[in-house]
């Protein structure tokens, strides 16, 4: 039963070749020719136990020639240095190869990320896709290089090694000496376990510890004010200590196996000499034979303890390649369609949403509006009212099911999305930056835009006058590794990079949210007067964004419940109005009480 | 060559660490001297055994059971003390790392406020647990290994001289050659394992970057030039690998199997050439083969450990780095015993600057007697949160004063301000661990029963019973299952159970539930009783029963008085009361 198991365990670890089986043909001359250098260097290395017993036994003898030992020494000189060369290769074909098979995982996971639209990414944690790019890569390169050498190496030398010593000196001697080992493959194997156990035990204190760390740091305004730090500090060494305690116990057994191998190699070696000595007494052997002897049995040593870190590297490997496969399955929710249109003849947007849901709850209702050249709507309401899922649709992260949107006259959903892209471009509330230079994020659409075009899109954006203060003025260097930039900067930089791009219609998600009124209000007329031709969404908080819009939609509950231009929508009670004049009492008392109207 | 100096200072002090354990590790080197000689002997036995018995032909009885006993006592005991030497050595290790870690932790959580607010969370994380393990790593695994190869190289050494003195000489050659291999691995692989980990570190920082702003980069369509950029240090990467891989292949095993391949050449060379002039007894060959073998492992142990090495020395250094970073929270510094018992709370001409720049306090003066409730209002940074910061001494304040009781803050003890001065923050952080636990926050001088008092008091006690486990719920995902009043009220519970003299409230600025602002209120009410409260108001509806309220504006105090001659001013106040009462403004 148990044996059972352990077979078809092992059929399955050993899948993840037949999975990898795509890569080792395209590289197959590359393994071709490192396993016949592996197995070349395998049997090499039975020459140099024989060619030393017989120097042993012609010393012993007083019979050596200078000749003969010359002849000998040449020989072992001959295949250390053959060996050094074929080491050198085959490591170089079979490592290199699994060199080259991490760089293809690797891009090929990058260019499917790039595939992959926005609701993948909302679904997904960074962290796990990281991962599979990382670890998971790492593990299955691993299988290509140490796992493939780890199999060939140990099933050809194990192999060579015993038929040598049974053929060419005695298979009494040889059953004799190897009796131990069976034990040793037993112990070290049950060792694997226990380790494995173990260590899986101290990671999860170790992980402990992490978010024990984590939340001491976030909380540590409630430990200091509390006076509770020292108190925080002795939990920590508890667990600390914990940590410790557990991985003792993984060392306790990590330890073993230094002893146990050594102990039983000693248990053969002792073996092999005195049964050896035995076979001389009878005339069957000579010392020098026993002396090859004990070098063939130093060479396998390492086969057998290799098959168990064979099964390890395989396992992981195996557990690697699934999670890769199946990230790599992940298909895009929203797809071209094959008869897409790729040119339009104007980018007119007609939104007429009957009826949208994300799940269960309606989202949106009887939503119709036109988005005409050159012109600015402005989008209005509270949070949550769903402004941002009318941008959503605009650019096909989600499809309506019920209505449609249309440009320039066409379906989005019968336009390319790359079209699409090309003509709607959002300014998003968060304004990701990259870590590269501000020139270069304001070009990120257009790379071979010149200075002054990035310059010129600065300046509209009203973010020229702060970069050229930074040290290092349009050089300097943003993002995660960069200076450190306010919200409205990184706003109004990002406000640049959607300029640069041209596109027909341009919206912008509450993008100006961290910006200061004023300078609001100079971007806004600067688009009107900048690019005349452009047609403008503008959603936004504050109403003074859409004060100069040709129409203002005022959504509630997914529905329009006010539209208009800005005076006539002072004229009429209701949340336009409410806000307006909340807003204006905001602006004073942020002013310090004098009202400056 | 700076960098050596650097790296050396580290390792100093990184061994300054083991110097506690002084008696640990003499008794640890004393198994390891042990277990080496004992496994040494082996081979030096079998050599006596095949000249002794083999060669001649003789058996002589009691004689072969005598070695062989030893032999397998011998055997035994570099078994049980290889073993022996292993655990004590990596038991020593996880203590140091524990230390280290107690060290960092400790030097951390004793930083000022101003050090949190600048460094990043996950950075101050990844420094007291990723890189104390690195630094595990390090003991554990490269140092006993360094230790354990350098005792197995002299003692193989010694018994060569026993067998062979001239031949052992000539194996002294083998020294500077080591030598000379891992100086010269070493200087290359520095510079590739370096050039691989950058390169992988820019990758992996391309790839988070990239599933960061996908969207962006989707949207601008560079999809293909980004693919192309990551290729390229893909590519580089695959580069920097290769390198390092030929040196590996170069310089690592093969170049030492080699090296072995030669020595046995050269020993075989003596003895073959020794054996055509006198009789040379072939057990000291077969021993010394073994011998040899043995000298080459160590080597090779010492070589593999190598990038780890560089990589666990650039951790620890990190770790230093932090723990000389000296930013200590302001605390007592002045002499003096001081104590709360009224609880009177007086400011006097208090200027204070985060950056030493811009003064976001200026010549901020006030008295809040012992009861009285002072509430500060005013728009976000207009300094109401920086005078809460320099009264619960989170900040050193520049110039002014600042009393309790007549007393200056820095002259009490950390014990009695925290103890005395009891803060309500905002955002109450829940740790994870039971509702108890969270009410008594490590302290043991407050019972269940207190907690549970404190929580009737403040009305959280009917939601509390609620849940599962009443008492003894364990919070989740730090308190996000509870709403923001609740969690408000969990705090409330928690100050209140260490029965402060002063007390500082921040108000949540989120909107709570109609249904627990209620309860919110009336805790608020029963906890100002009998304690002089500074409260930091978002809604002026909470504060209207206030002794004195002071209206801030960019760091001043521009209006002082009650609710009601406030609102008579017709200022600021007044603005902001119809603000958030909703009345319009005449237009």
């Amino acid at each position: 039963m148990n044996n059972l198991h352990i077979k078809t365990k092992g059929a399955f670890h050993i899948r993840v070749f037949k999975q990898l089986s795509w890569f080792l043909r395209l590289e197959w001359k590359t393994y071709a020719l490192g396993i016949v250098l592996l197995i070349f260097v395998a049997g090499l290395e039975l020459i140099p136990p024989r060619i030393i017993g017989r120097i042993v036994d012609e010393i012993n003898r007083g019979s050596l020639s200078s000749n003969t030992l010359w002849m000998l020494l040449g020989g072992l000189a001959a295949v250390g240095i053959g060996n050094y060369v074929a080491r050198f290769f085959w490591r170089y074909f079979i490592f290199g190869a699994s060199i080259r098979l991490g760089r293809m995982l690797r891009s090929q996971l990058y260019r499917h990320f790039t595939d992959l639209d926005q609701r993948f990414y909302k679904k997904s944690r960074v962290g796990d896709l990281m991962a599979h790019a990382t670890n998971d890569v790492q593990a299955v390169s691993m299988t290509a290089g140490a796992g493939i050498l780890t199999l060939v190496d140990s099933v050809t030398l194990g192999t060579f090694v015993i038929i040598t010593m049974i053929t060419t000196i005695s298979w009494k001697l040889t059953l004799v000496a190897l009796l131990p080992l069976p034990i040793m493959v037993a112990l070290t194997t049950r060792y694997g376990k226990m380790l494995h156990s173990r260590f899986g035990v101290a990671q999860a204190a170790f992980s402990e510890l992490n978010d024990k760390v984590q939340e001491s740091v976030s909380g540590v305004r409630v430990l200091k004010s509390t006076g509770e730090v020292d108190r925080d500090v002795d939990s920590f060494e508890n667990l600390s200590s914990e940590v410790m305690a557990k991985n003792v116990r993984v060392a306790k057994i990590d330890a073993l196996y230094d002893p146990t191998i050594f102990g039983i190699v000693g248990l053969s070696y002792i073996l092999s000499v005195g049964y050896g000595a035995v076979l001389i007494e009878q005339g069957e052997l000579t010392i020098g034979q026993i002396v090859s002897f004990t070098a063939y049995l130093a060479l396998l040593t390492w086969p057998m303890l290799a098959f168990g870190w064979l099964f390890n590297i395989v396992e992981r490997g195996r557990a690697s390649y699934d999670r890769i496969e199946r990230m790599l399955a992940v298909k895009p929710e929203i797809q071209d369609d094959r008869m897409a249109a790729t040119t339009l003849a104007h980018s007119e947007v007609e939104v007429d949403v009957r009826h949208f849901a994300y799940d269960e709850t309606v989202v949106l209702r009887d939503v119709h509006f036109r988005i005409e050249r050159g012109k600015t709507i402005g989008i209005v309401g509270r949070t949550g009212a769903g402004k941002t899922t009318i941008v959503r649709l605009l650019t096909r992260e989600y499809d309506v099911k019920d209505g449609k949107i249309k440009i320039g006259g066409i379906n989005i959903r019968q336009v390319k999305k790359s079209l699409l892209m090309d003509k709607i471009a959002v300014v998003p509330q968060d304004h990701f930056l990259f870590s590269d230079s501000i020139a270069n994020n304001i070009a990120f659409g257009r790379p071979d835009a010149s200075m002054e075009e990035i310059i010129e899109a600065a300046k509209v954006a009203e973010v020229h006058e702060d970069i050229i203060r930074l040290p290092e003025g349009y050089a300097t260097l943003v993002g995660e590794r960069g200076v450190t930039l306010s919200g409205g900067q990184k706003q109004r930089i990002s406000i640049a990079r959607a300029l640069m791009t041209e596109a027909d219609v341009l919206i912008l998600d509450d993008a100006l949210s961290a910006v200061d009124a004023k300078t609001e209000e100079s971007i806004i007329e600067h688009f009107r007067v900048g690019n005349p031709e452009q047609a403008r969404v503008i959603v936004a908080h504050r109403l003074s964004a859409v004060e100069h819009a040709d129409e203002i939609l005022v959504i509630e509950d997914g529905k329009i419940v006010q539209r208009g231009r800005h005076d006539a929508l002072l004229q009429e009670t209701g949340w336009y109005r409410e806000t307006y004049d909340r807003q204006q009492l905001e602006a004073i008392v942020e002013g310090g009480g004098h009202d400056e109207a | 060559m700076k960098h050596d100096v650097q790296e050396w200072q580290v390792i100093k002090r990184l061994l300054s660490y083991a110097t506690r354990y002084g008696k640990s590790l003499s008794i640890a080197f004393v198994f390891l001297l042990i277990a080496t000689g004992a496994k040494l002997a082996g081979p030096f036995l079998i050599k006596v055994f095949i000249d002794e018995f083999v060669t001649p032909g003789v058996y002589p009885t009691n004689w072969v059971i005598a070695l062989f006993a030893v032999y397998m006592v011998l055997h035994v005991s570099a078994i049980v003390f290889d073993y022996l030497q292993s655990i004590s050595f990596q038991k020593i290790a996880l203590k140091i790392v524990q230390n280290i870690r107690m060290d960092i932790f400790r030097h951390v959580m004793g930083m000022r406020l101003a050090y949190f607010d600048r460094t990043p969370a996950g950075v101050l994380v990844s420094r007291i647990t990723n890189d104390t393990e690195a630094v595990k790593e390090l003991y554990v695994g490269v140092m006993s290994t360094f230790v354990q190869s350098a005792v197995q190289l002299i003692g193989t050494y010694i018994f060569l001289y026993i067998l062979e003195p001239p031949l052992a000489t000539m194996g002294l050659v083998l020294l500077p050659l080591f030598w000379l291999i891992i100086w010269a691995y070493r200087r290359f692989s520095t510079k590739y394992f370096a050039q691989v980990r950058d390169l992988l570190s820019q990758l992996n920082a391309q790839l988070n970057e990239s599933i960061n702003g996908m969207g962006i980069i989707q949207q601008f369509r560079q999809e293909e030039r980004l693919i192309r950029q990551f290729e390229e240090t893909n590519e580089a990467h695959q580069e920097a690998r290769y390198r390092n891989l030929k040196l590996d292949s170069m310089l690592l095993r093969p170049i030492i199997e080699l090296l072995l391949a030669f020595s046995i050449i050269g020993l075989l060379g003596y003895y073959g050439v020794l054996s055509m002039s006198e009789q040379v007894q072939v057990g000291v060959v077969y021993a010394f083969i073994s011998y040899i073998e043995r000298i080459f492992r160590p080597v090779l142990d010492i070589m593999q450990r190598l990038s780890e090495f560089q990589q666990a020395v650039v951790s620890a250094d990190r770790v230093f780095k932090i723990l000389d970073t000296d930013e200590p929270a302001p605390g007592k510094q002045m002499p003096g015993e001081a104590e709360i018992t009224e609880g009177e709370v007086r400011f006097e001409n208090v200027t204070f600057s985060y950056d030493g720049e811009v003064d976001v306090l200026k010549q901020i003066s006030f008295v809040a007697k012992p009861g009285e409730t002072v509430a500060l209002v005013g728009h976000t940074g207009s300094g109401k949160s920086s005078i809460i910061n320099l009264l619960t001494r989170f900040y050193p304040y520049g110039s002014g004063r600042i009393t309790i009781d007549g007393q200056p803050l820095e002259q009490f003890e950390e014990q009695e301000l925290r103890q005395r001065v009891g803060l309500v923050l905002q955002d109450p952080f829940l740790f994870t661990g039971t509702i108890e636990e969270n009410l008594k926050l490590f302290n043991p001088n407050i019972d269940s029963e207190r907690a549970r008092e404190a929580a009737e008091f403040v009305q959280a006690h009917t939601f509390i019973e609620k849940l599962d486990a009443g008492y003894g719920h364990v919070v989740g995902e730090r308190g996000a299952t509870f709403s923001s009043g609740e969690r408000q009220l969990l705090a409330f519970a928690r100050t209140v159970a260490r029965n402060p003299k002063v007390l500082i409230l921040d108000e949540a600025t989120s909107s709570i539930d109609t249904e627990t602002e209620e309860r919110v209120q009336t805790a608020l009410d029963r906890m100002r009783r009998g304690r002089t409260t500074i409260a930091i108001a978002h809604r002026l509806s909470t504060i209207q029963d206030a002794d004195l309220i002071l209206v801030l504006h960019r760091g001043e105090i521009v209006e002082r008085g009650n609710h009601q001659q406030l609102l008579k001013q017709n200022g600021l106040y007044k603005k902001m009361y119809e603000l958030q009462s909703g009345q319009r403004l005449m237009s």
